[in-house]
């Protein structure tokens, strides 16, 4: 089925929870169709009160949303798995409710899941999926249904590095394909995404925000030669984030902004600098 | 038609979860006991039944509408496009149980007592029940989540109001409709109690979405 896009806006959005302060204090926020907006901010920031205003499972207290698309893909923070039925069934119902071809979504749920790593019987219950494989049903419901609109929140917790990447791709082409995409992320793994617009949510409102890193800073590898034995030299030469005693050569792995320390460091000692290569960006730490 | 597909999704979670099957075969124990011996001709007997119904009907509409883990709804309501989608299911649910149990409570004496049954006296009967259940609909969907949060509160609630408008032989529909069996009133009193029933099972519907989007 095609996707039906829509531009989505929010206008001036208050939510307040009885009589706590507000949660959401007049946020703006347009999302148009190949637009990917991810949404960071601290815990309790309102996030997720956001995206279910977005997606429409919850009303603002005062304020508009506009130009919701018909058919929205929503997933929430902590997808639950205590239905009794099937996840094959549940994903066959929501289907439905997305108004989308049943064999059509539970192929391309299938072949998802596959992507994802799902590991478990889709002919059980639900309720006895781990938390990380009921998170990919979850992605599965929402990312199989043609959604003019993707809202996700937190998609990127409790998956695996390979099935991280997937996601990065799926959601990258469900945007190519005319959604609209409104994620958050605290992993960091959406500072991959591309054409993104980051913003951050403090204080119930919306501004921009570079992306957020990838985790700490990345490494660099040190090859050295040292005159004396490579234990003791990397005793000397400490910190760093692992060493790997390679024969009589010495591997340090360290953080960019202490590479140029640690060299110093080694050239007093009397070692060579045999090479040093950024390090490959999914290597252990 | 998403509210079908709501309706379908949500009796699926509720046979699978059995909760609903208390109610069920607990009403089902009481025509056994009803119409076991000799309970005498039609329609008075039915007037127990419809009573008995009441009650069951509300806590099955009660257990129906809070089946659906809170955070699982708010997937259930971005998927169907509102809160308006997922009542009016909840409601076709529950008013399918009440369509099948209010059958159950006619075709029951039928097939174990000897008595007469015409259809005129069928139809009687099947709307009386569906009058005291409709409106059993109508009081669990006020009880239940998300007009009620607590299920404490809820059982209480439900059970208080369910004792009090059961009792009133002159309030509409409960109290007339089960009159109206017990005196084979014919079918115009218990036909508008059922219509009645009926809209105020919507109406409950109705209130419980709008509860829904304030939250």
């Amino acid at each position: 089925m095609p996707v039906r896009p829509g531009a989505l806006r929010l206008e001036a959005v208050h939510k307040r929870y009885g009589r706590a302060p507000e949660v959401l204090a007049g946020v703006d926020l347009a999302v148009a169709p190949r637009e990917i907006v991810v949404v960071a901010g601290p815990n309790g920031s309102g996030k997720s009160t956001l995206l279910r205003i977005a997606a429409g499972s919850s009303r603002p207290t005062s304020g508009r949303v506009r130009g919701r698309a018909p058919v929205v893909g929503y997933l929430p923070d902590r997808f639950p798995a205590q239905l009794r039925m099937p996840a094959a069934v549940y994903l066959r119902h929501l289907a439905a409710l997305h108004r989308e071809n049943a064999a059509a979504a539970t192929e391309s749920a299938g072949e998802l899941l596959e992507a994802l790593g799902f590991v478990g019987s889709t002919r059980t219950p639900m309720s006895g999926l781990s938390k990380g494989n009921a998170q990919k049903i979850g992605l599965a419901q929402a990312l199989c249904c043609s959604a003019g609109l993707l809202v996700l929140d937190e998609p990127w917790s409790g998956l695996d590095a390979p099935a991280a990447q997937v996601l990065l791709g799926r959601v990258a082409a469900a945007a190519q394909d005319g959604a609209s995409v409104l994620v958050t992320d605290h992993t960091g793994t959406a500072a991959a995404l591309p054409r993104a617009r980051h913003l951050r949510l403090q204080g119930g409102e919306l501004r921009p925000s570079p992306p957020q890193p990838n985790g700490p800073a990345p490494l660099v590898v040190v090859e050295l030669w040292c005159p004396l034995d490579p234990a003791e030299a990397a005793a000397a030469l400490a910190p760093f984030v692992r060493a790997a005693p390679a024969g009589d050569r010495l591997v340090l792995h360290v953080p960019v902004g202490r590479s140029d320390a640690l060299l110093r460091a080694a050239l007093d000692l009397g070692c060579s600098i045999l090479s040093v290569t950024p390090a490959a960006r999914d290597a252990p730490r | 038609m998403r509210a079908l597909a709501v309706a379908r999704f949500l009796a699926a979670d509720a046979i699978r979860s059995r909760r609903v099957l208390i109610p069920v075969f607990l009403y089902a124990a009481v025509l056994a006991v009803l119409f076991g011996g000799d309970p005498g001709p039609p329609p008075a007997p039915w007037a127990a039944s419809a009573l008995a119904l009441y009650p069951i009907a509300a806590w099955l509409a009660l257990t129906v509408a809070n089946t659906e883990d809170p955070v699982q709804r708010t997937v259930t309501v971005a998927a169907s496009g509102g809160h308006l989608p997922v009542a009016a299911g909840t409601l076709l649910v529950a008013l399918a149980g009440d369509v099948v149990l209010s059958l159950l409570s006619v075709v029951w004496p039928v097939v174990a007592t000897g008595y007469p049954h015409p259809p005129g006296l069928l139809m009687e009967g099947f709307l009386g029940h569906l009058a005291c259940a409709s409106t059993g609909t109508a009081v669990g969907l006020l009880c239940a989540r998300p007009v009620i949060g607590r299920i404490g509160w809820s059982l209480m609630v439900a059970v208080f109001v369910v004792v009090v408008t059961g009792v009133q032989p002159w309030l509409p529909p409960v109290g007339t409709s089960v009159a109206a069996l017990e005196a084979g009133a014919g079918t115009s009193p218990v036909a508008f109690g059922a219509l009645l029933g009926l809209v105020l099972a919507g109406a409950a519907a109705g209130v419980s979405a709008a509860v829904a989007r304030r939250l």
